[in-house]
């Protein structure tokens, strides 16, 4: 995978995409509830992974289209430009003899490639310097070895072997290049397959040259090479599976762990919101279980020295939706009763002694007072045939 | 330029002399090569399209080979050919020829040189846009 950091307008344009992707989601996280944003993150998610698909099928059909592409010769008629590019094989005295041996030729100029085989967890985690250094140091012994500084240049590069031949195509524009690989890929070491990819991809000539130690240089029959691109293309296959599946994965653990997280917070919101009743529901007096009340004649004397008839208790607390019970006494014939429209509340008293049930759902202070016609100065005052109720 | 020859060596060795002769190259095998044609199917030929000039050599005894130049005369009619053509040639394929540079077969790597830089030249001397 390329780094989207590999130069400074891609650098530019991944942090713009950045932006861009995250507005959405920031936008939805602030003005709308939490799962929207986890919707937009979804989707930004699937669109980016559509795009990356997209493009790597692309990229897959682009290698199925075999065309050869190099650009124009550089420097005079005469001028050969060879490009070798190897890494742990530069260590090789058969590969510096041959470097030696095209150095050595009229108007040759040979540029060493050594890519420093970076892998993506070591660019992920930006552990790259010492790979750097390590292809550096090859390279330095290799040139300092061959000589001929005139005509022999090193180079190293950081990206992927392909892109790094690539880039030299479009700098130094060789005729000819010369992969260097061992017979099978050693670790830190290039692939064999990438002789057969520069093969497919530049339109000049190639040659796959094979070193081990104590060894002559050898290159591959067509069988090996055949051999190694449909290896190449079955561990390409598996590995691009594998990296899909994971991808995959990951996403499903990151949507996953969103939404636990928003049903994790919703979840201690209504916990908080129940403790907070609760200790609301705590914080307020106690109410008694049932209240003992009675309606008497003439029970109580007013200001201007007359008996009124009364309810012996006028003041009702309650809590909000929980019925209160009242046992009441009516000891007059006639019934009376305990209204409070403002709190829905009409309890019509008959006589004798009955029980009845007081319920208020809304929070407030309430005046209620008997609607049956009896005593007209006590039905408008309250502590007489009127009072209030109180309900938190 | 792009040099369109089924034998890789041949194609290599067209480029490289159009390489030394300043030009960029693209070199595809042509229906012969892996994966299909995209001449042969709705897709388009991306190289041939971005080409200033096109050297065919692919043989026409076969249909596909003529079918590739019927394709690149129609969709690509701003893009001049330089048609290796072998002596016997048929009535279909001269019809198919007819407004085509032409060289006979076999040309050498220095022939075709030639005379892509010779229409080349041409095309510079019409104007700055010039196949």
């Amino acid at each position: 995978m390329r780094s989207p950091f590999h130069s400074e307008p891609e650098a530019f344009r991944f942090l713009l995409v950045l932006v861009l992707a995250l507005i959405p989601i920031v936008l939805a996280a602030a003005l709308g509830p939490a799962w929207l944003a986890l919707v937009v993150l979804g989707v930004i998610l699937g669109a980016l992974a559509m795009r990356m698909a997209h493009l790597r099928m692309r990229k897959l059909r682009g290698l199925e289209l075999p065309v050869k592409m190099a650009p124009p010769h550089l420097g005079s008629a005469a001028e050969r430009r060879v490009l070798i590019v190897a890494n742990d094989t530069l260590s090789e005295e058969a590969l510096l003899n041959e470097v030696e041996r095209l150095a050595c030729a009229p108007s040759t100029r040979v540029l060493l490639l050594a890519p420093a085989l970076i892998s993506p967890g070591a660019r992920l985690t930006g552990a790259v310097d010492g790979l750097l250094d390590q292809a550096r140091v090859r390279l330095k012994r290799a040139l300092d070895r061959v000589g001929h500084d005139l005509v022999v240049a090193g180079e190293i590069s950081e990206a992927d072997p392909l892109e790094a031949i690539e880039d030299t195509f479009a700098t130094f524009a060789p005729d000819e290049v010369i992969v260097s690989t061992r017979w099978e890929r050693a670790a830190g070491g290039l692939e064999p397959r990438l002789a057969g990819l520069v093969r497919e991809r530049f339109a000049v000539p190639v040659r796959h040259l094979v070193f081990e130690p104590g060894s002559a240089v050898q290159e591959p029959d067509r069988e090996t090479e055949a051999r190694y691109r449909q290896e190449s293309g079955t561990v390409a296959a598996r590995r691009f599976g594998l990296k899909a599946l994971a991808g995959v994965g990951i996403l499903a653990a990151v949507l996953m762990s969103m939404a636990a997280l928003v049903q994790s917070s919703e979840r201690e919101e209504a916990r908080a919101a129940s403790r907070l009743a609760a200790e609301e529901a705590a914080a307020l007096p106690p109410v008694a279980k049932v209240v003992d009340l009675s309606v008497i004649p003439e029970y109580k004397r007013g200001p201007e020295g007359e008996k009124h008839d009364a309810f012996t208790t006028t003041e009702f607390a309650v809590r909000v939706g929980q019925p209160q019970e009242l046992r009441i006494d009516n000891t007059d014939s006639v019934p009376h009763s305990i209204t409070a429209p403002a709190a829905g509340v009409n309890i019509v008293v008959m006589p004798g002694t009955h029980t009845y049930t007081l319920l208020v759902k809304q929070p407030g202070t309430f005046l209620w007072f008997c609607t049956f016609i009896c005593d007209e100065w006590a039905m408008q005052h309250p502590g007489y045939m009127s009072g209030y109720i109180t309900a938190s | 330029m792009l040099v369109e020859h089924p034998d890789e060596a041949a194609g290599l060795a067209i480029a490289s002399g159009l390489r030394f002769a300043g030009y960029a190259v693209a070199v595809c095998p042509g229906p012969s090569g892996r994966g299909q044609c995209p001449l042969i199917g709705p897709a388009g030929c991306a190289p041939a399209h971005d080409a200033d000039l096109v050297v065919c050599s692919l043989g026409y005894e076969h249909e596909v080979a003529r079918e590739v130049l019927r394709e690149l005369r129609t969709r690509y009619p701003s893009v001049p050919l330089l048609v290796e053509v072998p002596s016997d040639i048929d009535t279909g394929l001269r019809e198919l020829l007819d407004g085509c540079h032409q060289l006979p077969a076999p040309a050498s790597t220095e022939q075709i040189v030639a005379v892509v830089q010779s229409l080349s030249g041409q095309a510079a001397e019409e104007g700055p846009a010039g196949a």
